[in-house]
């Protein structure tokens, strides 16, 4: 008896358990009706049983509140490029599909957000590279060692995460793994969409709450070459951010987000939010006056980014580094200070960013005079063929992609740690490498061993 | 005055009469000409006398627009592709395309015109305006159906230069693409 009952008990708590396990979703089995057409609630029906994340997701979603289903993002016209059915649920019938959504389709109803993002720096991240020889001998020579097999590891493991890719596909229509996935800003569809939204707004939530957070843009702003995660962290913004940040209202409507709803800027805030009078862009580069990671700082006055209008008309180009406001720095640094006016008397701006000029200039010093030594030595002939073997060339590397992308970095978010340690410190010792590297050399005519 | 001046002068205002009569009736004949005419080349069966036509109307035929639908209604091919917003405008847009289409097609090499690449700026021969003289409710979209009412609202309050086909890119011709490269 005992032991039957014994038998029983395990039964259950067995039974129990193996219900409780494995429930990675509250969504097992999901009926809605609500404006959805017979297609669209089939793919919702069907995936809360096989991805039961995505359709999580998507039942928090704005998307989900008006409508907008699996369907209207991921079907596209049998003759798109990306059309394909490897689905069970549409082989056979007149639906395509794509696990691709391009930009393409998000501005079906988000034109201005799209329009504005292909006018910014961050629609050029892929192409740019793609177009730049240096860069893709760096990924599949240097790094890759030019391995027949293994030569695009690097890239897909690491530049293209951030800065995306041109995704190509395979026969069956489905995107190579040496493309895809990735949460690149960049990509470029196989439609000609260029962009990636879900970069900053993740997919299937696409919540803009997500986006006015630092963490959206964390995940590539940081490390040795552009720290700015840590630069945010390390000035007053990012001080306050990370005492209450946690408690802070993050939905307000769009152009509708101001102090208040926040004590202190995200990222968001300074470069895209309609704070004040200010109005609400997906333009970036907008309201910079400087560019600051190249290896001379200029002032941004190309007007809108090319990169997209050059591939379009079928070009692949590096787009133009000094895209910013269209009517030039002095208009992008006037938005900028607007931001601030929320907060801080005129006085403490302009002073603030005297100062972070200063910097920016003193930098210039710095390359300025590196770059002649680096230009010298190669006429002369008097630099390594493998530049990545040349103590002189890394040093310049380091000077300016580094050190010196840090303190200008610094500087002008209010990094004191990054604008001095990490910065000014590293330079001014780094020149010096540089300067005895260079008197040796021109004193012997001869690259050291 | 004469007896005679009056009597020419009868004479003449009965001609004059007369030639406005006339006049009226050939006008009336002529308009009645031209619309028949305007009518009869505004569809498919006029448009695939060129027979480069041919894909676009196999395509169409087999689309919402062209007639596949529960109601058999057609948009006709110039219902789209001439614009709708002012008569005179409308019959020149339509004598000049027609008049190169018919240069195109007899001394030009229609074999050799890249339909994709074409297919890429269907705004500049799509018009919104035909577009819109059909779908008049569109406008007027409310909350009931939220997917309309948000996704056209940034075009009627006129913040986006987008074109009708730049995200209904298919509309009118059911899958083209597999029709131009067959």
């Amino acid at each position: 008896m005992l032991k039957r009952l014994l038998i029983i008990l395990v039964v259950i708590a067995s039974g129990s358990f193996a219900a409780s396990v494995g429930d990675v979703s509250s969504v097992k089995t999901l009926k809605v009706e609500r404006g959805l057409t017979e297609a669209g609630k089939s793919c919702i029906e069907c995936h809360a049983k096989l991805t039961p994340g995505h359709v999580n997701d998507w039942k928090s979603s704005r998307h989900g509140h008006v409508g907008v289903s699996c369907i209207d993002c991921h079907s596209v016209k049998k003759d798109n490029p990306m059309a394909g059915q490897n689905c069970d649920g549409v082989k056979g019938t007149d639906i395509y599909v794509s696990v691709l959504v391009s930009p393409k389709t998000c501005e079906r109803c988000h034109p201005n957000e799209v329009h504005e993002f292909q006018q910014s720096g961050h629609a050029r991240a892929a192409l740019q590279i793609r177009s730049k020889d240096s860069m893709q001998a760096l990924m599949h020579k240097f790094e890759g060692r030019n391995h027949p097999d293994l030569k695009d590891s690097p890239n897909a493991t690491g530049c293209m995460q951030c800065h995306g890719s041109i995704i190509e596909l395979d026969k069956s229509g489905r995107p190579t793994a040496e493309t895809w996935p990735n949460y690149g800003i960049g990509n470029v569809y196989p439609d000609g969409g260029v962009g990636n939204c879900k970069s900053c707004h993740s997919g299937h939530k696409f919540s803009i709450e997500e986006a006015r957070k630092p963490a959206a843009c964390a995940s590539c702003h940081l490390g040795p070459d552009h720290p700015d995660i840590e630069i945010y962290n390390n000035s007053m913004h990012g001080h306050i951010f990370n005492a209450e940040g946690s408690t802070w209202k993050y939905d307000s409507a769009p152009d509708a987000w101001e102090p208040g709803d926040y004590r202190a800027p995200t990222c968001a805030t300074c470069h895209m939010s309609g704070i004040g009078n200010l109005k609400t862009t997906h333009n970036v580069s907008r309201r910079l006056k400087w560019n600051i990671w190249a290896p001379i700082s200029k002032t941004r006055e190309g007007g809108y980014e090319t990169a997209v209008k050059d591939f379009e008309n079928g070009k692949i180009t590096k787009g133009n580094p000094l895209a910013g406001h269209p009517e030039g720095s002095k208009a992008a640094r006037g938005e900028m200070e607007q931001v601030c006016k929320s907060c801080h008397l005129a006085t403490h701006t302009k002073n603030f960013f005297k100062m972070a000029d200063k910097h920016v200039e003193l930098y210039n010093t710095y390359a300025t005079d590196a770059k002649k030594m680096i230009d010298e030595l190669g006429k002369k002939g008097l630099m390594k063929k493998d530049k990545w073997a040349d103590e002189a060339f890394k040093t310049w590397y380091h000077i300016w992609h580094h050190q010196g992308r840090r303190m200008r970095q610094g500087a002008l978010m209010g990094g004191p740690d990054y604008a001095h340690w990490h910065g000014v410190f590293e330079l001014q010792q780094d020149i010096r490498v540089l300067e005895t590297i260079y008197n040796r050399r021109i004193k012997t005519g001869k690259i050291e061993e | 005055m004469s007896c005679n001046t009056e009597k020419k002068v009868k004479k003449s205002m009965w001609f004059v009469l007369l030639l406005i009569v006339i006049g009226g009736i050939l006008g009336l004949l002529t308009s009645f000409g031209v619309a028949v005419g305007v009518h009869q080349t505004s569809g498919e069966k006029f448009c695939t006398m060129c027979h480069t036509m041919q894909p676009m109307a196999d395509a169409y035929r087999a689309d919402v627009h062209g007639g596949n639908n529960s109601k058999g209604l057609k948009a006709e091919c110039t219902d789209c592709h001439l614009p709708h917003d002012g008569l005179a405008k409308y019959l020149f847009a339509k004598a000049q395309t027609g008049l190169h289409d018919i240069r195109v097609e007899n001394f030009g090499d229609p074999k050799s015109i890249d339909w994709e690449a074409k297919r890429k700026h269907a705004k500049h021969f799509v018009y919104d305006s035909g577009c819109m003289s059909c779908h008049v409710n569109l406008r007027e979209a409310t909350t009931a159906n939220p997917k309309s009412f948000i996704a056209h609202k940034e075009y009627f309050e006129k913040r986006t230069d987008k074109k009708c086909v730049e995200c209904h890119k298919n509309v009118g011709h059911h899958i083209l693409g597999d029709y131009i490269n067959r």
